[in-house]
């Protein structure tokens, strides 16, 4: 290989001069205000966004009252907002509302509960144990098929009127999504990190004790949030097909009655309920995992 | 003649793919002693993650044999560490608890691993860092604390994977300085992976020059540079005539 000759560049680098002094305080107070500035934008735009949203609120409402007392809507079709608050009060005084709610609450916890738990325990069993996936995980995935309502009747029929039904009902609406976020939670891992607990000579408990299940909990809470909404719903439901207590049961009943305004309240508060559970999750999760927001 | 402590011979590593078999690694032989530090380089798909993971016993082999030790090797060892492109940090643990993630697996003394976690991350330059997580470090300094954590179980060889290949040009020269004084002060044994030719030169006793298609030892390179290793040695003229020779092998002057 040859190469052309090149004459070689006289190097003269020169560095830009300094104050050695530093910043002078003037400059540090312009920074200062900016950072300041800064803040109480940041600041401002939450007061904007939580602004925007009660707006929007207070609009829906708006909508809401004027639909139905101006007398677009009939009241027996949607209950004025008026009726709907004062309903609220009639049914939640009424002697026979926290009996009801009580059985339903009882249903929706333990239909989660279990639903929750066999979900952990098969996507654990199936993700870690190949003997257990190569035997369940393909009946796991087709029970998903069928829209699991169509069950409701049957469980009526099997476990009777009961609180019983209603819990099968929810455990089998809201098992899937933790058993699925559960295994996918545990087969989303980075591969180098598996080979650094291999080259430690970590055991299968190590690894999933220390990397496989931490590593899930992101994945496996957003399965949690979504199992919590499915037992609520499995439980309404069952209460709808055949029931003689329950939030659910209540509904229906008043529904038949023309309570317009009753069948709404009794949604609000449902909705409330489901949504500070909800909520109790979230600020759980953010506990939990508190890395991912590092 | 005494037993070099890593002896690879004919060593094959075939893996089935959807278009037939691929070679991997083709009948590669060669002698590592205690103390010396190796690099692999060789262009993408040549094989260094292969024989890597192979020496790491993380893959088996296909054909050869191998001793480390004095013993056959297919299996993880805890006298190997081993250290990724990536930093592989568990985010749900802080820094010090990462690096004494070794310790904690191995069931080492936790009094003794604690003192150990701590120089090590003075060592690397990340004193007072120990309470933070990973998410709050930058990539430079998660790596440090991963080479913390490859030496907090005293592992006697090291087997590094492009440690610093994900790294600005300005902070992986530092890392490389760092790992060499951490290896003057240790003499452990090291594999380092890399494809920057100049990098391999600075820091190795040998270099193992490997080709792809299929993956080959293609000759193995004695750097002659004195030791301690300064980067003022980049100027030296026998610096750029290694490196030259390098490039030759690998075909990339012509
Ligand atoms: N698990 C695997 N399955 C199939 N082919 C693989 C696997 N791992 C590596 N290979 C192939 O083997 C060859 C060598 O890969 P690798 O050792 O990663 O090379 P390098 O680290 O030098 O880039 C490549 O062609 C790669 O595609
Ligand atoms: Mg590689």
């Amino acid at each position: 290989m040859t190469m052309a000759h090149i004459e070689p560049v006289a190097l003269n680098p020169t560095a830009l001069p300094r104050d050695p002094s530093g910043p002078s305080a003037a400059r540090k107070a312009t920074v200062a205000a900016f950072i300041e500035a800064e803040r109480r934008n940041a600041k401002r735009q939450v007061l904007i966004n939580r602004a925007l949203a009660a707006g929007f609120g207070v609009f829906v409402i708006a909508v809401w009252a004027i639909a139905t007392m101006g007398g677009f809507v009939h009241a027996l079709i949607i209950p004025t907002p008026m009726d709907t608050f004062w309903a609220t009060g009639r049914v939640m005084s009424a002697d026979y509302f926290w009996p009801n709610a009580w059985v339903t609450l009882q249903e929706i916890f333990w239909g989660f509960l279990i639903g929750a738990l066999a979900g952990v325990i098969l996507g654990i069993g199936v993700a870690m144990f190949g003997p257990v996936r190569a035997t369940l995980y393909p009946y796991l995935v087709a029970l998903q098929a069928p829209p699991k309502i169509v069950l409701a009747p049957i469980f009526i029929t099997w476990f009777g009127f009961d609180m019983a039904s209603k819990i099968a009902i929810s455990v089998v609406m809201c098992f899937f999504p933790m058993f699925l976020n559960t295994l996918t939670g545990l087969s989303s891992v980075d591969p180098n990190a598996v080979k650094l607990m291999r080259s430690l000579t970590a055991s299968r408990w190590q690894t999933f004790r220390y990397l496989l299940l931490p590593n899930a909990l992101p994945i496996m809470m957003a399965g949690v949030k979504l199992c919590w909404t499915l037992a609520v719903l499995g439980v309404i439901v069952g209460e709808f097909v055949g029931a003689s207590a329950g939030i659910g049961y209540l509904i229906y009943a008043m529904n038949f009655q023309l309570d317009i305004a009753g069948v709404f309240s009794l949604i609000i508060l449902l909705s409330l309920f489901t949504l500070v559970i909800y909520n109790l999750i979230e600020a759980f999760e953010a506990r939990i995992i508190f890395w991912s927001q590092l | 003649m005494t037993q070099s402590l890593i002896q690879g011979q004919n060593l094959s590593k075939v893996y089935g793919t959807a278009t037939g078999p691929l070679v991997a690694l083709d009948d590669v032989s060669f002698h590592i002693e205690e103390g010396e530090f190796i690099s692999l380089v060789g262009p993408s798909g040549c094989g260094k993650s292969t024989l890597l993971s192979i020496l790491g016993g993380l893959e088996a082999k296909t054909e050869g044999t191998l001793v480390v030790g004095g013993k056959h090797h297919d299996a993880p060892r805890a006298d190997i560490g081993m250290m990724f492109q990536t930093s592989v940090l568990f985010p749900w643990r802080s820094i010090r608890e990462n690096v004494r993630l070794p310790g904690l697996i191995l069931g080492l003394d936790k009094r003794q691993q604690a003192q150990r976690s701590e120089e090590l991350l003075d060592m690397v330059g990340l004193n007072g860092f120990g309470d933070r997580y990973p998410g709050e470090l930058s990539g430079g300094m998660r790596q440090r604390v991963g080479l913390a954590r490859l030496l907090a179980h005293d592992p006697r060889m090291l087997l590094m994977d492009e440690p610093f290949g994900a790294l600005d040009e300005f902070t992986r020269e530092t890392m490389n300085l760092e790992l060499l004084r951490i290896w003057e002060k240790t003499r452990k044994t090291v594999i380092f992976v890399t494809h920057n030719i100049g990098e391999a030169v600075f820091l190795s006793d040998r270099v193992f020059v490997m080709t792809p298609r299929p993956g080959r030892l293609e000759g193995i390179v004695e750097i002659d540079l004195p030791r301690p290793r300064t980067t003022a040695m980049m100027r030296d003229p026998r610096y750029s005539e290694l490196v030259f020779e390098i490039r030759r092998m690998l075909g990339v002057d012509h």
